[in-house]
């Protein structure tokens, strides 16, 4: 009885990858919204910082609709983070959309299409919803795998209440999230029957006096009664844009080829702002006006600008975070100079955070927090001189250099990385002025060199 | 639809006939969005199957829901689409009606007859099954009876057991008869739209 039947698996529970901004976890404040030098993965920008955690207050309290602030700064100054650290603040609960301004740019899509489609995925909807829950004791769980390995694994659960016990067939998503979950005999579940969703309640009491190592974190709780399978409600968030495409799918059996979500009429979204505003009277739904973050926005053009004025009007309108890097610049699709690239009557209506270059003593910080995120250990020198690099090149490229050289250093089979480790990648990758030079100096025996075009036009 | 009575509602609700297969299949669709499906025997005037469909909160279209007759034998879904589902060794509850009774049948139950229990349980409004073995337990609510908010009545009720299957048996109060007789009546004159695939305007 007390052996448990949970076979081995092989590792499912992923590791996440490492990116850009994966050291980042919040903005770090203080209770008193002051900048904290070295907090969260953050470095530095104290003002930038500071006045973000502002916009975050506002965000949190959820009365303001239709702010927009601009971060403005340039290349890797944070700007990016700083968007990241909002996120990550806000937590699971407040829907945070990002996109970079060349995305809405498609051909299946107009350009305002896919930008109302990213501003109704920033607003959330909190609504009650009832659902086929199964919750019961697990008695036994029977996975069997196809001797080839290749195939389809089959499964049995088999739960049980005070009451009567049921076998039930288990999917191969379901296969894996039980392993995932580490669910054995014994444990008291719930599984949402639509989505799959399982939470453990803890362990059964008829359980508690197994011999067994068990955590100080285990729970016990009774077996439940009744029938295996209840109708409960629950609270859950739903982006606008989700109730939208529910409602303008092509009922019937065509709605299984039309995965694509397409253009949304505009009536189904006059449809659904009013079913919702009378949800949001009547205290059944709540709505959560989240971040709608646009990278890169001097990438937009005029029609989309003069949208976002239109679309920042609306009472349901997220808090719109931009971020751009150009001075002043063209705006795309017209001949006129604006700063940011942006239009004047735009800025007008945007709050301006500023990020400025980071200091020495900045960067080293950032370098050591990237060595930590990245798993590569830098000797004394090493890191000073990783700093210079990042001070006279950038410091996207001194982070480019930790993990390579991270893999040198690995290479001679050596602990920490060492200056010619760093010296090393150094002369092997060139850094964008290096680059640049190389090019000048070479531009003869390179191909098309003939065709002298001036400088790239980027904007 | 508590103010309403359920005899009104039906008869407020869009009607969509058709005869097909020897059977007399009726759509009503409900001023609420609501819809139900049921399907008569031409000779015996029985019912074979009544089934439900409701929009969820958010609006999507939802599943059919069996009330009365076989579960829905659709389409297989891949396993990787059907998450967790019962297994066939499992009981299997459907309710098959009779003219003068509702009537349940529970298959898979290889257990002898004096395992089970059944009662009826006033305050919850519901039929309780059990058993002794602790393997089976299901508390199921007389739709019909609740619809025309009618008492429950133990007395009524009974069940038997042979070749694995469990059969509840409640018979049909006197107002259930001649509703269902008046509703008969009325659903004849619905012009049926003979034999043949015809489009079902109410849905």
């Amino acid at each position: 009885m007390a052996s448990t039947k949970v076979p081995e698996v092989r590792d499912i529970t992923r590791i996440e990858r490492i990116g850009a901004h994966s050291h980042i976890r919040g903005l770090g404040l203080d209770d008193a919204l002051q900048a904290r030098q070295v907090s969260q993965g953050m470095v530095g920008q104290l003002a930038s910082r500071r006045a973000a955690g502002v916009i975050l207050e506002m965000i949190k309290d959820g009365h303001i609709a239709g702010r927009a602030v601009l971060i403005a700064g340039q290349p890797g100054t944070g700007k990016t983070a700083i968007a990241m650290g909002i996120a990550q603040s806000l937590g699971p609960d407040t829907p945070f959309t990002a996109l970079a301004g060349s995305e809405i740019f498609s051909l299946e899509m107009s350009k305002t299409e896919s930008l109302s489609q990213a501003f109704r995925k920033a607003i959330g909807v909190r609504i009650k919803e009832e659902t086929e829950i199964i919750e019961g004791e697990v008695v036994e769980i029977q996975i069997d795998r196809p001797a080839t390995g290749t195939g389809a694994k089959v499964g049995k659960l088999t739960l049980k209440t005070t009451e009567m016990e049921t076998i039930y067939d288990l999917g191969n998503k379901m296969i894996d999230s039980l392993s995932k979950d580490k669910v054995q005999a014994g444990d008291v579940i719930t599984i949402d029957k639509a989505t799959g969703k399982i939470s453990k309640l803890g362990r059964s009491f008829t359980r508690a006096r197994d011999y067994d190592a068990m955590g100080a974190q285990t729970q016990f709780v009774q077996c439940p009664e009744g029938e295996l399978q209840k109708r409960k409600e629950v609270v859950h968030t739903v982006s606008l844009h989700e109730i939208d495409v529910i409602n303008s799918r092509t009922q019937g059996f065509l709605a299984l080829f039309s995965g694509d979500t397409g253009e949304i009429k505009s009536e189904v979204r006059e449809q659904i702002n009013a079913k919702v505003c009378e949800w949001r009277e009547e205290g059944k739904a709540e709505i959560i006006p989240g971040v709608l973050f646009i990278d890169e926005v001097h990438m937009l053009d005029m029609e989309c600008f003069s949208f976002l004025n239109r679309a920042l009007e609306s009472d349901l309108s997220p808090v719109l975070i931009m971020a751009t890097n150009r001075g002043i610049t063209r705006i795309r699709g017209t001949n006129y100079q604006s700063p940011h690239g942006i239009p004047i009557d735009l800025l007008d209506r945007l709050l301006i955070i500023a990020t400025s270059p980071y200091t020495e003593k900045e960067t080293k910080q950032i370098l050591k927090i990237r060595c930590e995120e990245e798993d590569v250990e830098l000797s004394e020198e090493a890191h000073t001189v990783l700093t210079r690099i990042g001070l006279e090149t950038s410091l996207r490229y001194a982070i480019q250099l930790i993990s390579t050289a991270g893999l040198v250093c690995r290479k001679r089979k050596g602990t920490e990385v060492q200056v010619e480790d760093i010296k090393r990648v150094y002369s092997l990758f060139l850094d964008e002025t290096r680059s640049s030079q190389y090019m000048k100096e070479y531009q003869d025996s390179f191909l098309f060199n003939e065709t002298q075009t001036p400088s790239m036009d980027t904007s | 639809m508590a103010d309403q009575s359920w005899i009104d509602i039906l008869k407020s609700s869009k009607k969509t006939a058709l005869i097909h297969d020897g059977k007399r299949k009726i759509h009503f669709l409900f001023t609420d969005g609501k819809e139900m499906s049921e399907e008569y025997d031409l000779q015996t005037d029985e019912l074979i199957v009544r089934k439900w469909r409701h929009k969820s909160t958010l609006g999507a279209q939802g599943q059919w829901h069996v009330e009365v007759g076989e579960p829905l034998a659709g389409p297989v879904a891949s396993s990787d689409l059907e998450v967790i589902k019962e297994n066939c060794s499992n009981p299997v509850f459907l309710r098959k009606d009779t003219k003068t009774s509702f009537r349940w049948r529970v298959r898979n139950l290889p257990y002898p007859k004096d395992v089970f229990s059944v009662s009826v349980e006033p305050s919850d409004r519901c039929i309780v099954v059990k058993t002794s073995n602790k393997k089976y337990y299901k508390k199921f609510s007389i739709t019909d009876l609740d619809r025309s908010q009618l008492p429950l009545d133990n007395s009524a009720l009974s069940f038997t057991h042979a070749n694995n299957t469990l059969i509840v048996t409640y018979k049909k109060p006197k107002e259930i008869l001649t509703l269902e007789q008046e509703l008969l009546k009325e659903l004849k004159k619905l012009k049926g739209t003979g034999e043949g695939d015809v489009d079902c305007k109410t849905q």
